[in-house]
């Protein structure tokens, strides 16, 4: 799963499990930091989000998430690995849409670069979303 | 030279289109004036290109078969 990065619908139990199964794999590692991104029923103007469309450029994002944790490797010595899932079509509020799992050796660099591959992914991934409101009205965010 | 434009985010649903090909394109800056002519409302928006997956603020050469993407601000995460 760490070659594709992008998965349609909400990103399930299931998977989350998956991925967290994985962790034992590094032996080297001392702190894991998982981040869930949640679709949250915002309120806009009187009017309640139930669901947000995720849109992406598939091959981009591959490319860029690539260099993301490339980025990140290079930026902290003791990160081991790093997980990146983003949801694409439909995901309702209170599903996940995004999960995000940094292996470090230790605390202090797993919690900064999770928090620092969150920017990354917000600013340099190719992914479009719109929010969906209970009226079936929506706009581009 | 012959390339194909994806349109993503509101300008797909602006464009009403997320794909088109281009026939006898001679530069980047001729492809431009040639999606804006077929799509006048896109101007209203905010957008970057890609060429083949890398974003291009500047007019590189194209070949045949690349791939021109038009680029609304991200919204991931």
């Amino acid at each position: 799963m760490e070659e594709n990065n992008l998965i349609s619908g909400p990103i399930s139990q299931k998977i989350i499990s998956e991925v967290i199964l994985r962790i034992g794999r590094y032996k080297d590692a001392g702190g894991n930091m998982l981040f869930l991104g949640q679709v949250r029923a915002d309120e806009t103007q009187g009017k309640r989000v139930k669901a947000i469309e995720y849109s992406a450029y598939t091959e981009m994002v591959n490319a860029e998430a690539e260099k993301i944790k490339r980025t990140i490797l290079s930026e902290f010595g003791d990160v081991k690995s790093i997980v990146i899932v983003h949801s694409t079509g439909v995901v309702n509020a209170g599903e996940i849409s995004l999960l995000v799992l940094v292996c470090s050796g230790h605390r202090q660099q797993a919690v900064q670069a999770c928090s620092k591959t969150i920017e990354l992914i917000k600013s340099n991934l190719p992914v479009w979303k719109k929010e969906i409101f209970e009226d079936d009205s929506h706009t581009w965010k | 030279m012959q390339v194909k434009v994806l349109f993503f985010g509101v300008l797909a649903e602006v464009s009403g289109t997320s794909i088109k090909h281009y026939e006898n394109v001679k530069s980047l800056a001729d492809l431009k004036l040639r999606i804006l002519d077929d799509f006048p409302e896109i101007v209203h928006y905010s957008f970057r290109y890609s060429v083949n997956s890398e974003i291009t603020d500047d007019e590189p050469v194209l070949k045949s078969g690349d791939e021109i993407a038009l680029l609304p601000p991200f919204a991931g995460g």
